[in-house]
């Protein structure tokens, strides 16, 4: 369970990202992205996915409306708003901050032995 | 911010949460789908597709629950839910609902209607701008004879105060507004004039809305006539005139120029129609202390800066009064804010009388609680079921409490719509110009009172019934079909007990008042009251200055008032019995056992009838007769009480004040004491003087402070009296027209206005925790005899009496009664004493009083107990038996 809670905090950044660079998708669209991205290492569940999209319509950082899929199935779509792309600069500077940290700790330099 | 926003978005979902689950599962339908169609295309046969894609994605019933507890609040979705079982609950019990909004709404509202008075007299703040920065001045006086009260200000101490302390802006008037004359053209208005020094207007932080307020230079002894009128006057005597500054109006028969118009809705302490300068000196009115005094602290100054100033300014004066009687003593002046200042009178009734209506709330919450008590019981069975069935406990406290709130609340609703109702009754009770406030309302203030009100009611009653089912075993309440055990029944003997106990101190209380009131009512008056009437007019006028004038007016209007038929004596006097009188101090005793003490008495000038008029008995010597003239030997008659303290009972030819001749003694009549307020009806020394020889010197001051009163006495009644008394003195004096018309009842009426008001108030309040207990008591034994229908079917069976088993239920009703008497009885003797400042010619332990109010509860007690209880002569044994 350690792994997953890590990751449902970056799910969201993951679905912003995603939604940058493809443009408007639906649920299953980015749960395959961010499966393929991550080379399928990630599994995005239903029970992850919904509720952090949820969570960043009512934040007001994506917006979703009714449309038709590829292949012509109803589908409702995600779409970036204005401030979830300010969002994304902010959350991806975070994250480096984060990791930059951590990767001091994993790797630690000699000296401060 | 976002946390914010997405708590709004969640509560917007609440009532679209339907559509909302259905788009949800319709896109995860969607989701699905496309994952089964991109398997298909993978190669998997149909069934294997639908099997992988269900087996990664989890299980959807938990998702679409996660989604809907993220979508919407899941607090506010079963409170809801709580809320709409609730109205259903009450829906189903109309007889318990409407039994609890009728006692919420009679507790709460006597509550808010009386702390609606408390609001607008204590805790509002006064109408003007920064009131924090107004003050008022009070005297502490330390030593043998301590006293602590508002100051009144003589004029050399007005002085002092203007010209000595500049922290402050001072200002001072008369002590109350005076009726005087207003004539416009032909047309002749009693209206009330205040006076007021320069400033005045300045400390309140009024500006008229036309013209200036008074100047220093125009507010000194013989200044310039002026006035300054109120928006009324301006709008219906004079016209709405732009141009009405410098014009001139007939006020007391003088010419006066109009200097300012006050804005619409401007109110003084004083509530006056119009305002003339003081002019205030050491002399004539200032000789006396006899101004009041507001004041303002100037900017950049402290009030301890502005009270040292004032005690070292007052410390230079030649006249120091305050210590007089008090040898050895201390005074000391301080400034206290002018809200205090001018409440301070009222203060402790408005705070009793909060505290009886508080009184009222626990009373009406004991009876809920014992109410909730028994439905909460009543529902146990279906509380255990839904325990059982896997509800939390967390959940029914909260089904229980959100029942009690919701109660609470519309009891609440109806309570602030019986203050509102009851509020102009309670300031209809008031006589005019009582509440030194413009208005009382129902403002915010009152409404959050009465929420919060609401809010620990519903607390306080809901704490009983919600702490029992905490208790609740599972298994034996699903088991068991008796409803309430023994000790459930305990829990209301107490409650009802203490609820009695209430009831009893409230009774007692109201019982003295009205005792108080009785004696007060029927003491005796000294004179005969009935058949008489009498009229007021103001003589402050200019015409009556003169000597002659004046007694031309007295000979004549009486004489054409005798004339009238029917009317058997016609006389004037300065004051009436009932009323107070005028207070003279420093008269000499010439002679006699007490010779060269100069003391101080009530003092009424009369025309010779006074006595006939009012058969006031003349006990020695004689009345005045039309002999005693300006030009004769000065006479006087004095009352029994002045013979008995200043001559030893022997007066008659004895000499006062100077040489005048005590002629005769009269029998004391009742009337509002102004020297000693021991009692709002007493005797005080009285000296009665011929109005024919009255000083002329005293009528300009006189009059400012009093109308005189033209009595007369008639056979019979007649129609249209004061109709031919009005005529009568228009015969005389056309432009003086009388301000008003009372029987003697009136008069007494007026005097004792504030007891009755205690009495009505505090009655009703009794009566609403009378109404209350009896309503406690009668559910609890009607309970019992519900609960026990069965035990009690078969003890007739074999072979009780009914007799047997009507004192067996009644008697817990009756003992909780009993008890609660008996404590109620104990804690009256201590709280009781709190009273006896106002109670008069009664004591604190009064036995009839104490028995009445124990043969009423007894009474009370009796019947609730008794109409349930009788319900078992109904029972039959049976058919109990069969249900079984």
């Amino acid at each position: 369970m350690g792994d997953n809670d890590v990751w449902q905090g970056t799910l969201a950044l993951m679905i912003l990202r995603t939604l940058e660079s493809m443009g408007p998708r639906h649920g299953y669209g980015i749960a395959r992205r961010v499966e393929q991205i991550s080379g399928d290492q990630l599994i995005v569940q239903y029970g992850t996915l919904y509720p952090a999209l949820l969570k960043l319509v009512q934040q007001g950082y994506i917006a979703s409306e009714w449309g038709a899929s590829d292949h012509n199935r109803r589908a409702r779509f995600y779409k970036l708003t204005r401030a979830g792309r300010r969002q994304i600069e902010k959350e991806s500077q975070r994250w480096e901050k984060a990791a930059a940290i951590l990767a001091c700790f994993s790797s630690p330099a000699e000296e401060s032995l | 911010m976002r946390r914010l926003r997405a708590l709004l978005v969640r509560l917007w979902g609440l009532p679209r949460r339907n559509r909302e689950d259905r788009e949800f599962s319709e896109e995860l339908q969607s989701h699905l789908q496309m994952h089964v169609d991109d398997n298909l295309r993978c190669g998997m046969s149909p069934e294997q597709a639908r099997r992988v894609a269900l087996l990664k994605l989890g299980g959807i019933e938990a998702t679409t629950q996660a989604y809907r507890d993220h979508n919407t609040l899941p607090f506010c979705e079963t409170l809801c839910q709580d809320l709409r079982y609730a109205l259903r609950q009450f829906g189903h019990n109309p007889g318990f609902t409407t039994t609890v909004i009728l006692t919420l709404a009679l507790s709460i509202g006597a509550n808010t209607a009386i702390f609606s008075i408390v609001n607008a007299l204590l805790l509002k703040s006064l109408p003007y701008p920064h009131p924090e920065r107004m003050g008022a001045i009070y005297t502490r006086v330390t030593g043998a004879q301590p006293w602590d009260e508002r100051h009144h200000l003589d004029g050399e101490q007005w002085e002092l105060l203007r010209d000595n302390v500049p922290a402050l802006m001072p200002a001072i008037s008369g002590t109350r507004p005076s009726g005087v004359n207003l004539e416009s053209g032909s047309h002749v208005q009693y209206v009330q004039s205040g006076r007021i020094s320069a400033h005045y207007l300045d400390v309140l932080g009024i500006q008229p809305v036309i013209g200036r307020n008074f100047s220093e230079a125009e507010d000194v002894a013989h200044g310039p006539k002026l006035v300054i009128v109120s928006y009324g006057v301006w709008k219906n005597t004079l016209g709405e005139n732009p141009r009405v500054l410098g014009q001139s109006v007939r006020l007391k028969g003088e010419l006066y120029t109009v200097i300012g118009v006050l804005p619409d809705g401007a109110t003084t302490p004083l509530n006056a129609d119009l305002y003339t300068a003081i002019q205030g000196s050491r002399t004539g009115e200032g000789s006396g202390t006899n101004f009041d005094c507001i004041t303002r602290l100037r900017d950049g100054a402290t009030w301890q800066q502005a009270d040292a100033q004032i005690n070292q300014a007052w410390s230079l004066r030649a006249n120091k009064y305050e210590l007089d009687d008090n040898p050895g003593g201390q005074v000391m002046y301080y400034s206290v804010p002018l809200q205090r200042g001018e409440t301070d009178p009222l203060r402790p009734q408005v705070l009793s009388l909060m505290l009886a209506a508080g009184l009222i709330l626990l009373i009406a919450c004991a009876n809920l609680a014992g109410l909730t008590l028994v439905r909460v019981l009543r529902r146990t069975p279906e509380i255990a079921t839904r325990l059982a069935l896997g509800a939390s406990r967390w959940r029914i406290q909260k089904q229980l409490w959100t029942e009690n709130l919701v109660l609470a609340v519309a009891g609440g609703a109806a309570g602030v719509g019986a203050g509102f109702v009851a509020l102009p009754g309670l300031l209809r009770l008031l006589p005019e110009h009582f509440l030194p406030v413009a208005s009382v309302s129902l403002d915010r203030g009152v409404l959050l009172f009465a929420l919060a009100l609401s809010i620990a009611t519903s607390v306080l009653f809901g704490m009983l019934p919600a702490l029992t089912t905490r208790k609740l075993d599972l298994r034996s309440a699903i088991a068991s079909r008796e409803a309430i055990g023994r000790d459930r029944i305990h829990l209301r003997q107490v409650l009802i007990t203490s609820e009695v106990a209430l009831t009893v101190i409230l009774l007692a209380a109201s019982g003295l008042l009205v005792r108080s009131l009785i004696h007060l009512q029927t003491l005796p008056p000294g004179f005969n009251p009935s058949g008489v009437m009498t009229a007021r007019a103001s003589l402050d006028n200019v015409r009556y200055h003169d000597g002659a004038v004046f007694r031309k007016l007295l000979d004549d209007s009486t004489s054409a008032m005798r004339h009238i038929a029917g009317v058997t004596q016609a006389a004037v006097g300065l004051s009436l019995p009932y009323e107070r009188a005028l207070n003279t101090g420093g008269l000499d005793i010439d002679d006699g056992p007490e010779a060269g003490r100069k003391v101080l008495t009530a003092e009424v000038y009369t025309t010779p009838d006074y006595f006939a008029a009012l058969q006031i008995p003349i006990l020695q010597g004689r009345a005045f007769t039309d002999e005693d003239g300006p030009e004769t030997q000065h006479v006087a008659i004095v009352n029994q009480t002045f013979a008995r303290e200043f001559f030893h009972g022997d007066a008659v030819g004895h000499h006062v004040d100077k040489g005048t001749l005590v002629v005769g003694v009269v029998s004391d009549v009742a009337m509002a004491p102004g020297l000693h307020a021991i009692a709002p009806l007493a005797t005080e020394e009285t000296m009665y003087v011929p109005a024919r020889q009255m000083d002329a010197r005293q009528f300009a001051l006189l009059h400012v402070w009093f109308q005189p009163s033209w009595i007369v006495r008639t056979a019979h009644p007649i129609e249209g009296l004061t109709g031919q008394m009005q005529r009568a003195l228009a015969s005389v004096d056309p432009t003086l027209p009388f301000s008003g018309f009372y029987r003697m009842e009136d008069l007494l009426a007026k005097t004792l206005a504030m007891q009755r008001i205690e009495v009505a108030l505090l009655g009703t309040i009794a009566g609403l925790a009378l109404i209350l207990s009896t309503v406690g008591i009668f559910s609890l034994v009607a309970n019992i005899v519900a609960q026990r229908t069965r035990e009690i079917g078969i003890r007739m069976a074999l072979g009780s009496t009914i007799r047997e088993a009507i004192v067996n239920v009644g008697a817990p009703g009756l003992r909780a009664a009993a008890v609660g008497l008996s404590l109620g009885l104990l804690v009256s003797a201590a709280v009781l004493r709190a009273l006896r400042s106002a109670l008069y010619g009664v004591g604190v332990y009064d036995t009839p009083t104490l028995a009445t109010v124990v043969g009423v509860l007894v009474a009370v007690s009796l019947i609730a107990t008794a109409i349930p209880a009788l319900r078992i002569a109904r029972i039959d044994p049976a058919r109990t038996l069969r249900e079984e």
